[in-house]
């Protein structure tokens, strides 16, 4: 069953083109993660799938209609750059927000899933950043909504507080909740996603689990080389690519490492480390954007 | 979860917000107290001179130090409040909760009231003190009543200010550019006999200049004031409308 649909969304801000005929479709029960640049329109598109923006064409639906029509206390959502009163504690702004709803999980509760037990009573202003994220994420759960949208919900957040997060919201997905989020972090989203949507630019260029993306887009097994020199040439059979930080050699198989390593030692080429690794959404995220961006490129 | 709880969850959390912050209580209420000690206690002018500012007897000028709080505290209190909740993508965080604009309006309104009540209730009895104003006991209901009004009026024209200024700067430049004429200008420091003949009908345009004269009425001259109210019931509904419909609610 779909829980939440977009298609052919169009929004623009004056003449720029915001979102340009995104389409995608999010099972229930799934987590869906959202990736892009800075600027490609994740947050113009959770705007437009939570009702807080207006379409210039297209159309939304959440569980089963347009999301102005959907009962409120059936999505819970987590705005980019959300900053609540700053002088009320994390029980007094979860609170708050439990107060607005015909009924609400326990506070305590929410408060203990987000790791925020010990600074209940906390004014927000004197939590750590990521403490004052995971309020947020407290704020967006209390309503125990049927779709969850968390635009950036762990940026701030340390290593172990984004596990708690993962691990909450991994929780609601087996539980049934339906979670859209937003992110920056490519292990965040593999670690969390069933299905992946790359948006570049106002498109939805790439989406499927992060399994099919890595598969389809993420090349083959590499070794990474850093070093500073240049090479005209195969090594070993191997054709490599210079990046900012040395070469990258692809299609290694782990028992060609040695070959790369000898003909790195015999054509002279001195390298500070060198790790060999498999493909990961990193690497589609950037082939599949500067894929885009060249097509632009080339098409401008 | 009915209507008044949640203009109730909104207003106890704006209430717990203001209270925090010290200095904006602190001036709140210093303001208006700081400015009756000026002009009731320290600006000394006859009654009944022959011209000039606060000639009139001491109890004419109870609407004007009431309308300083009436007007000031409201406008930018919920001017800023609205600019704060669009810098913090609140009022996006809101659209998708049962709050409503209107609801959120009559929550911070609600909060006004208690405030500038209060600072409403310690002018007064400044006023009283220090310049031996009479005003009639028996009229504060009423009084408290039109405070009230004029609070709706007020909070109604902030929450458009707020959506049309920028920021918190821009809300508090413009609450000043508007509430600094008004507050000369309605019937509260300067009686209109100090004004030209082709500026007074103008006077007629300013929403305190009817709280100003109801207060005025009921409190001290013992003068018909309904009508006065009446207006100020009208106007304090539709700037409530105007000011709900101004909340943002989408980007």
């Amino acid at each position: 069953m779909v829980a939440v649909a977009a298609r052919d969304v169009v929004r623009r801000y004056g003449d720029t083109v915001a979102l340009d005929g995104v389409s995608l479709e999010i099972d229930a029960g799934e987590i869906y993660c959202l990736i892009g640049p800075n600027g490609a329109g994740k947050t113009t598109l959770v705007r437009c799938l939570t009702g807080t923006t207006t379409l210039d064409a297209g159309e939304v639906e959440v569980l089963g209609g347009p999301p102005a029509t959907v009962a409120r206390h059936r999505v819970g959502l987590l705005p980019q750059s959300f900053a609540p009163a700053s002088r009320l504690t994390p029980r007094e702004l979860v609170g708050y927000y439990a107060g607005l709803y015909e009924e609400s999980r326990d506070i305590d509760t929410v408060l203990a899933e987000v790791g925020l037990d010990a600074a209940r009573t906390t004014w927000y202003e004197d939590l750590s950043g990521g403490e004052q994220r995971r309020v947020c994420v407290a704020a967006a759960l209390v309503n125990d909504p049927e779709v969850l949208v968390l635009d950036e919900p762990t940026t701030g957040i340390d290593p172990a507080g984004r596990r708690a997060v993962w691990r909450l919201l991994e929780s609601l997905r087996d539980a049934g909740t339906t979670v859209l989020v937003t992110t920056h972090d490519m292990g965040e989203a593999t670690r969390l996603a069933d299905t992946v949507g790359l948006l570049a630019d106002g498109d939805l260029v790439a989406s499927g689990s992060p399994s099919t993306l890595i598969e389809s887009y993420g090349g083959g097994n590499r070794v990474v080389v850093e070093t500073d020199a240049a090479v005209d040439g195969a090594i070993a059979g191997f054709t490599p690519t210079e990046t900012d930080t040395g070469l990258v050699f692809e299609g290694v198989a782990p028992t060609d490492i040695g070959a790369v390593v000898r003909g790195l030692d015999e054509a002279g080429i001195a390298f500070g480390g060198l790790r060999w690794r498999e493909p990961d959404l990193e690497d589609v995220y950037l082939a599949v954007t500067e894929a885009d961006r060249g097509t632009l490129e080339g098409g401008s | 979860m009915t209507r008044r709880a949640r203009v109730v969850a909104e207003a106890v959390a704006g209430w717990r917000a203001f209270r925090r912050r010290r200095t904006a209580m602190f001036f709140t209420f210093a303001f208006p107290v700081l400015l009756v000690v000026i002009f009731g206690a320290l600006v000394t002018t006859s009654a009944g001179a022959s011209g000039g500012l606060f000639t009139e007897p001491p109890a004419y000028y109870v609407p004007g130090y009431l309308a300083v709080v009436v007007l000031f505290t409201p406008l930018t209190r919920v001017g800023s409040s609205v600019a704060r909740h669009r810098a913090g993508n609140r009022f996006e965080k809101l659209a998708t909760t049962p709050l409503t604009r209107g609801e959120w309006l009559a929550a911070h309104t609600a909060v006004n009231a208690v405030v500038v009540g209060a600072a409403s209730a310690l002018v007064l009895a400044l006023v009283v003190g220090l310049t031996g104003a009479s005003v009639a006991l028996a009229a504060m209901p009423a009084v408290a009543a039109l405070v009230v009004v004029a609070v709706v009026v007020f909070c109604g024209i902030g929450a458009v200010l707020g959506r049309v200024a920028e920021s918190r700067d821009g809300v508090v430049a413009a609450s000043n550019a508007i509430a600094v004429p008004l507050v000369f200008l309605s019937e509260t420091f300067v009686p209109p006999s100090l004004l030209p003949a082709w500026f007074r009908p103008v006077v007629s345009l300013s929403p305190l200049t009817y709280f100003s004269r109801a207060v005025r009425a009921v409190a001290v001259t013992g003068d018909p004031w309904v009508v006065d109210a009446v207006v100020l019931v009208v106007v304090a509904a539709a700037a409530f409308a105007a000011g709900a419909v101004a909340i943002p609610h989408t980007d």
